[in-house]
């Protein structure tokens, strides 16, 4: 009941992320509480972690005497040998995984965001269920996946249908407020919430699970994959962008409820006027959905549906009758579900618990709630006609009347007269006023408390931009962020200036039909750089300045080619702002090894590799994990350096440089030292077994590996190293440093 | 590749630009010759001798500056194989960037196939008071870099100016007369390491000269 097998019919993969990766698309802190040993580590490497178990995990005990033979380094190059052999039945699936993985989620991370107003009738009844939060928490896991496709149609009629199609849900109280009781910004948080998840987990999290294309390199890390996803969720609802607004409020009663309609019409005044009205910055025009809750349990159907049709006279199409199943569920009822974990959960909400780390502990007590199969069905079913009939429709009509009244405007010729000529008007007279601050600008700029006020031309392409956006029309979007960017910049509203810069990047990087040819990169990279510094040095916003760089590295590399080379340079940029705290700069700096083995040599000659980069960021990767603590990823990343490197090395593997060789050996003995001690009965365990099977490895693995001579010299170390164990804890720089003075 | 990285932090580094330029910068150099292999023929380290420099390397970081700056020029060979067939000469200039050391490298062919890889960086700045660096924020500013770099006369200053490629022109064209000269040392055998004292001296004595 509680595996994982069950849980995953209820969130389908997205569409992207087929095979492996569907592995690696799951909460990564799903996987301490499962696994104990990074043997069966393998087994989910093979992908069948969502079916039956037995195959991969008999696979593995076949491949035990070969990995407990080795040191850990070389139990983790076998490892890797293994999945490249059971990856080769979906090869070009696999390849594509990885990216399209990451680029999925980014463009997943930019969902509509649908506010929940319930009435405390509702979330009592809810509460009833085991859902604290009330009825926002009952259902946002499932708002996160829509289920079946979803059609979208763009600005020129064309539709498409999407299947990883979500929305967000939030809560309708907390819009616009911090969240209380922070004394940490968000950067901070995550930070926080990543060494927590390294040390919660040890080694089972391991670098090991990785998702690998068909050439083996590292797609991405569980961990990494995690900090993206906070990072995407950590940013509040705020001015200058409108993602996170709300398009939509869902206002909900119960058939509990004595005076329905009354109820109804105070909610909605709720929204408009009210003491939780919104911030004023949000525009008022979204959509109201209503929804009754029917009691199945206690109250009478033909009542509720008596009332339902009423509100549809009232309210018209907007509405829903959602049946739920008023007690609570527990795991032994017939019909009980796990509820989906969400996965966009903020680093705030990982670190007060609502993350899944605590609940996994003591799985089966209380930790996640249950549901019935018809209310999760119900549920679905109202989020899907929500979504496909209502809000999706919405959106749709509204980027169409904005872009006919306010955008055309614009576009046509005499908007560019106006638009100049209301620059050189604001010129001219900027030399007299422009220390009074927004001169030259069009005023609809509120310079004292930074924003537009809704209904300007300004926020409303802005908004614009965003819905298209997140209809995925991305031409559109990069088209009106493009045309709106300098006005930012003109009035000096540097946030917004920023945020529409790097929209415009990141829509015309996610814009399929812009091959990398025809986009100009340079365009692209002066955009990401103009954004950054408009949000760093202009506004000293670092969490969306890191957004922004993230979002740079990923998409430029998954764009590949010439495009990994500015990804690189962006993950450097990262850790030379010191965006990033001490996990995060070890994750860039995998990342940056990730973005130079990503670009392949091109055509047949053997140069335009990045194989020694990529090679050199995974050693410095390694050593950082060492020095963290982290043997295991330490030697995950060694593992992954050695075998960038088997291509540009001789077939001996040496280096030809002698301090970096070593440098490499050194640094291969601590990672081994330390792995063997942090799993300390291991260490005394494994040389017996080591010298019955050496033969035999070293046989099978000359013909690809060009690790010969630490395999041959590797007995003797290996016992070393189990001795100094027991004895005395190694320093982790100290080997490094003692060698480096003699050589 | 070619934005040249960041010295300082990024808040403080901007107000200080422009001050301070009489402050000489004192490079360092690790200049290495590569046989077709990669396996490093002739190693060494020195500093600048310009403007007061007493020619000792003192790399940024100096506890891991012995392997980092191999990995470094390691790395940019990836750079240069794919340099010596876009580029038609014979000095392919600056090649490759560091960022995070600010290392930049500057490569020479040779007809035997041996390269000629010259790796310079500037000081780190200890503090507020010596950040005369052309490099202070140019990373972030991108195209507004090459204005800061005017502001210093000084050749070291910035590793990329036209200056500072023809003074490293001239340093690899006189260590590759010494080397051709080495290199027909009757004793002497193609992917041998070079030991001679003399050409060590010579490569010096360039170094001193030109960088």
């Amino acid at each position: 009941m509680t595996s994982p097998g069950d849980a995953t019919p209820v969130k389908p993969p997205p569409s992207f992320s087929p095979g492996i990766a569907r592995v690696a698309s799951k909460s990564p802190s799903r996987y301490p509480g499962e696994h104990e040993t990074t043997q069966s580590l393998d087994a989910e490497l093979t992908g069948s972690h969502t079916v039956s178990p037995p195959t991969p995990l008999s696979a593995t005990v076949a491949e035990l005497p070969i990995r407990s033979s080795s040191s850990h380094s070389r139990s983790e190059r076998s490892s890797t040998g293994q999945l490249a052999r059971s990856s080769i039945g979906s090869p070009f699936d696999g390849r594509a995984d990885g990216s399209e993985d990451i680029r999925s989620s980014i463009i997943r991370s930019f969902s509509p965001t649908i506010a929940v107003h319930a009435s405390e009738d509702t979330d009592d009844l809810v509460r009833n269920k085991g859902f604290k939060g009330g009825f926002w928490e009952l259902i946002r896991p499932f708002g996160e996946t829509v289920s079946g496709k979803v059609v979208i149609r763009d600005s020129i009629g064309s539709s498409r249908a999407w299947e990883d199609y979500g929305v967000r849900f939030i809560n309708f109280k907390g819009i616009g407020k911090a969240p209380a009781g922070q004394d940490s910004g968000p950067l901070a948080q995550i930070e926080e919430v990543l060494s927590k998840q390294l040390n919660s987990s040890g080694d089972t999290l391991g670098g090991t699970v990785r998702t690998k294309d068909v050439l083996g390199f590292p797609a991405t890390t569980p961990l990494c994959k995690s900090f993206l996803q906070q990072l995407l969720s950590s940013t509040p609802a705020a001015p200058h962008e409108t993602f996170g607004h709300p398009v939509a409020n869902v206002i909900a009663i119960s058939s509990r409820n004595p005076s329905p309609l009354e109820t109804l019409r105070q909610l909605y005044a709720d929204g408009a006027t009210g003491d939780q009205h919104l911030p004023t910055w949000i525009n008022q025009e979204y959509l109201r959905y209503y929804v009754l809750i029917h009691d199945e349990e206690r109250d009478d159907i033909t009542e509720s549906t008596k009332l339902y049709d009423q509100m549809k006279r009232h309210f018209g199409l907007h509405c829903h009758l959602l049946r739920l199943r008023s007690s609570q569920c527990v795991v032994t009822d017939d019909d009980s579900m796990q509820v989906p974990q969400c996965e966009w959960l903020s680093p705030s909400e990982h670190l007060s618990g609502a993350g899944e780390a605590e609940a996994l502990v003591d799985l089966g007590t209380d930790g996640t709630p249950y549901l019935f199969g018809s209310d999760a069905t119900g549920i679905r079913a109202f989020i899907r006609e929500l979504v496909v009939q209502s809000v999706i429709p919405f959106m749709e009509n509204k980027v169409a009347i904005w872009n006919d009244q306010v955008a055309s405007k614009r576009r046509g010729i005499s908007g560019k007269f106006m638009s100049m000529s209301r620059r050189w008007a604001g010129f001219g007279s900027s030399s007299r006023s422009s220390i009074g601050g927004s001169a030259g600008g069009s005023g609809n700029y509120d310079p004292t408390q930074h924003f537009y006020s809704p209904d300007s031309p300004e926020a409303i392409l802005r908004k614009m931009a965003d819905f298209s956006f997140m209809l995925r029309d991305w031409k559109l979007a990069s088209s009106t962020y493009d045309m709106i960017r300098s006005d930012f910049g003109n009035d000096k509203a540097w946030k917004y200036h920023a945020g529409a810069h790097e929209m415009c990047a990141v829509s015309m990087l996610l814009n399929p039909l812009a091959t990398s040819a025809k986009i100009k990169l340079d365009s692209v990279d002066q955009m990401f750089e103009t954004a950054c510094y408009s949000y760093l040095t202009r506004c000293s916003d670092a969490p969306h300045a890191l957004r922004c760089l993230s979002l740079a590295v990923e998409l430029l590399k998954s764009r590949g080619g010439s495009a990994t080379e500015s990804a690189a340079k962006w993950a450097m940029r990262v850790m030379d702002f010191g965006l990033v705290g001490s996990v995060g700069q070890i994750l860039y700096t995998e990342r940056v090894a990730a973005c130079y083995a990503s670009k392949t040599p091109g055509g047949a000659a053997k140069w335009g590799g990045r194989r020694r980069k990529a090679g050199m960021w995974s050693m410095l990767a390694a050593d950082q994990w060492l020095k963290a603590g982290q043997p295991t990823l330490a030697s995950a990343c060694l593992e992954e350096a050695e075998r960038l490197y088997a291509d540009v090395l001789q077939a001996d593997g040496v280096f030809p440089m002698p301090e970096m060789q070593s440098f490499v050996e050194n640094l291969r003995h601590a990672v081994k030292v330390e792995y063997l001690e942090a799993r300390g009965f291991d260490a005394r365990d494994e040389p017996p077994a080591e010298d019955s099977t050496a033969p035999e490895e070293t046989s099978e693995k000359l013909d690809k590996r060009h690790h010969r001579r630490s395999l041959v010299g590797l007995p003797v170390q290996l016992d070393t190293g189990a001795l100094n164990t027991t004895q005395e804890p190694r320093d982790p720089d100290g080997p490094s440093n003692d060698d480096f003075e003699r050589a | 590749m070619a934005a040249a990285s960041k010295a300082t932090s990024f808040n403080s580094s901007t107000a200080h630009l422009g001050l301070n330029n009489h402050f000489r910068l004192k490079m360092s150099y690790y200049f290495t010759i590569l046989s077709p292999t990669d396996t490093p023929l002739f190693n060494i380290a020195f500093g600048t001798s310009k403007g007061g420099g007493d020619g000792i390397a003192r790399f940024r970081f100096p506890e891991t500056a012995q392997y980092m700056n191999q990995f470094i020029i390691h790395s940019s060979l990836d750079i240069l194989e794919e340099a010596q067939w876009t580029n038609g000469g014979m000095y392919l200039k600056h090649i490759d960037t560091y960022p995070p050391a600010a290392a930049y490298i500057t490569a020479f062919l040779t007809p035997s196939g041996a390269r000629f890889l010259l790796l310079h960086q500037p000081p780190h700045l200890p503090s507020s008071t010596s950040t005369g660096s052309g490099l202070g924020s140019s990373s972030l500013l991108g195209s507004a870099g090459s204005t800061t770099r005017a502001s210093s006369s000084s050749i070291a200053a910035n590793p990329t100016s036209p200056q500072t490629e023809e003074a490293v022109r001239q340093f690899m064209n006189e260590v590759y007369e010494s080397y051709v000269k080495t290199a027909m040392n009757p004793f002497y055998r193609q992917g041998m390491e070079i030991k001679s004292p003399v050409f060590r001296s010579r490569v010096t004595a360039a170094g001193k000269k030109w960088l």
